[in-house]
């Protein structure tokens, strides 16, 4: 298909875009040392993408991830999440950008002190949520991913397995656009590992859901639609499987 | 998120730490405790003199004396060369607004009542007069004689019972050796007589002017005979008059009729600066217990630093969930505002009990020492009546305020650190 500006444009053009990053950069001090860690990363996440970001430790993964994330600001480029420009905003503005945005991280981060329903009611909580609503809408999610009879349960009283699954949980009940999953399967044994990412292929398919999964599991690369190589701050190759 | 949450979410963390959070309450608890304890005590400190110098003073009346206010409490004398005489208070009673006058002779003497010996201030006055000027100096048991033998005494009723246990030492009808030891024409001399005890005085209380519960009384015909001179302490004298204006002319009649070499003192007069002397010493108590409190509002910064650096994950979890820097201030704000509170609930508490302890306990006498004054008999009992802490809902409101704003305070700064912490940094700490 060509326009009158002699522009090619392809079938993903059609496609809500979710996330464009474009030349992003990334340099950190490592005390006076300036560290690039991102070199100019260019890349678009649609609607319903299951991206598996792999690369060697070093390559700029999670670096890359904090940015998708809006942990973290670019040194230069540009990142826009769902058509804001992530470099424009206060704190408080990414904050909020923040509420829409599911991060999964590989050591789980919940709240120890509170109970599994408590951890997935923390991001409605934080959005002034009323507290009926949050409790009905945490103790869904909880159901969706297999924990309806672990939600008094704090983590030190969670599997691994099931520590991950109240991670997702959390962060996907404020409905976000995209998951970011940053080695989700790292601290879990290969078979609940299998079972997590069963869990999260089905939600990628069935709630449509996009997807950006960091790892070094194979097979979760196989599973994703893209798989992006990163290698010393850039990407190597952008594959679709 | 909602204000609720924030302070359920704060709370939830105090709970995970109760040792470490209940230390932290109990400095502040101390701390707002012995300011309560000690601002209630001086407020019924300040009550109770007020009532008792009233009651000692009279509001109607004025003291004539050779020295400066708080000679009188020493039984009077200056060290001016002017004395007063005996029949000075002709020249006061002929004055306007004048409805009686009384003059009192003091002097240190040992008492014997049959054994027991001990010192005490002696005062020579006219009974009939001193009666009709001191509604106070009324006989328990016996009776104030209107024409007094020599030998007669009035004593007060802690000189009969000095300890206030039973022990009674002197009754209406003993007798009491008195020797004096002081000067008459330029000689020392040695002197002693025996009296009879006619009248015990009704308990009194506190400490004045007028008659005293550890008092001593003899006929003023029978004192300037035996201590052989007509100077005396002072004079007192009762008005018709409570306006200022009527009262100032008085006093300056009386300090022109004696060309200035008196002092005049109004009992009112001496209660403003009674309680202004309170006033300062509140304060400085108040200030001393705030100390103790800023201490333990350290604590508080202390505490809240070591939980910030251990919960640097967890600040990194909630802000990277949407969290917004000032709802991070406001948790640990809270926080430091909540261990400020329940300090300064349980420092009340303990404030109200500890300031009836004190009032109670210098009441029965157990803190020997202290405030006895000259008037007590030498041994290790007070002459205070019971002291009850005045809590007013001010000193409430205030020491839950002053223990809330030190907590907030000291809090500040690591709730500030707490908010700048960068999402990404805090979620990298180990």
């Amino acid at each position: 298909m060509t326009t009158v500006l002699e522009y090619e444009l392809t079938e993903e053009d059609f496609l809500p875009k979710v996330i464009e990053l474009k030349d992003l950069t990334k340099t950190y001090m490592m005390g006076q040392v300036p560290v690039k860690a991102l070199r100019g990363v260019s890349l678009k996440v649609y609607k319903g993408d299951f991206i598996a970001i792999l690369g060697p430790s070093g390559s700029g993964k999670s670096t890359l991830l904090n940015m998708i994330g809006a942990l973290d600001r670019p040194t230069s480029g540009t990142v826009v999440i769902d058509e804001v420009d992530v470099s424009t905003l206060s704190d408080n503005q990414l904050a909020d950008l923040r509420r829409n945005i599911g991060f999964v991280y590989q050591t789980f981060n919940l709240i120890s002190r509170l109970d599994a329903r408590s951890n997935v009611e923390l991001p409605l909580s934080i959005a002034g949520i009323p507290k009926k609503t949050r409790k009905l809408k945490a103790e869904v999610m909880l159901k969706i991913v297999g924990l309806e009879d672990r939600m008094h349960h704090k983590p030190s009283e969670l599997s691994g397995g099931e520590r991950q699954r109240v991670a997702i949980a959390r962060a996907l009940v404020k409905n976000p656009s995209f998951l970011i999953m940053d080695e989700p399967t790292g601290n879990l044994d290969s078979k609940t590992g299998l079972e997590i990412m069963e869990l999260v292929r089905r939600l990628n398919k069935e709630q449509g859901i996009s997807l950006i999964v960091v790892t070094h599991d194979p097979e979760i690369g196989n599973e994703a639609k893209r798989i992006i190589h990163l290698r010393d701050g850039l990407i190597d190759s952008n594959k679709v499987s | 998120m909602h204000v609720g949450d924030v302070i359920g979410y704060s709370f939830s963390a105090i709970r995970l730490r109760k040792m470490r959070a209940g230390l932290t309450i109990l400095g502040v608890t101390i701390g707002i405790a012995a300011i309560v304890a000690l601002t209630s005590f001086t407020g019924g400190l300040q009550v109770v003199m007020t009532q008792q110098l009233e009651q000692g003073l009279g509001t109607d009346t004025l003291t004539v004396s050779t020295g400066g206010i708080f000679d009188l409490f020493n039984g009077g004398g200056g060290s001016s060369d002017f004395s007063l005489l005996v029949n000075d208070t002709d020249t006061i009673s002929s004055m306007d607004h004048v409805v009686s006058t009384v003059a009192a002779m003091t002097k240190t003497i040992n008492a014997n009542f049959s054994g027991d010996a001990f010192p005490l201030t002696l005062t020579g006055v006219n009974y009939t007069e001193y009666e009709s000027m001191y509604n106070t100096f009324v006989a328990k048991d016996g009776n104030i004689p209107a024409t007094p033998e020599n030998t007669d005494v009035v004593i007060g009723s802690r000189v009969a019972d000095p300890w206030q246990n039973g022990t009674i030492i002197a009754q209406v009808g003993d007798e009491v050796s008195i020797v004096w030891t002081g000067r008459v024409n330029d000689v020392i001399v040695m002197k002693n007589y025996t009296g009879t005890v006619v009248a015990i005085l009704d308990d009194i209380g506190g400490f004045g002017l007028g008659p005293s519960d550890f008092g001593f009384y003899i006929p003023m015909t029978w004192a300037t005979k035996f201590f052989d001179t007509d100077v005396i302490s002072s004079i007192t004298v009762k008005m018709d008059t409570r306006n200022q204006d009527e009262i100032d002319a008085l006093i300056q009649n009386i300090d022109d009729a004696f060309d200035g070499l008196v002092t005049v003192t109004q009992p009112a007069a001496l209660l403003d600066n009674m309680n202004q002397i309170l006033g300062i010493l509140n304060v400085f108590l108040a200030g001393i217990a705030g100390i103790s409190l800023i201490v333990a509002g350290v604590g508080i910064m202390n505490i809240m630093i070591v939980s910030l650096i251990e919960r640097t994950r967890e600040i990194g979890i909630l802000k990277g969930l949407g969290m917004h820097r000032r709802t991070v201030m406001g948790i640990f704000l809270s926080e430091a505002i909540m261990i400020g509170l329940l300090g300064g609930v349980f420092g009340i508490i303990a404030g109200v009990v500890f300031g009836n302890l004190i009032g109670s306990g210098l009441a029965r006498g157990n803190f020997s020492g202290g405030f006895g004054g000259s008037s007590s008999i030498n041994g290790g009992f007070s002459s205070f009546p019971p002291i009850t802490p005045v809590v007013t809902p001010d000193l409430i409101i205030g020491a839950l305020a002053f223990g809330m704003i030190v907590a907030a305070v000291f809090g500040l700064y690591p709730a500030w650190r707490a908010s700048k912490l960068k999402p990404v940094d805090a979620l990298r700490y180990e």
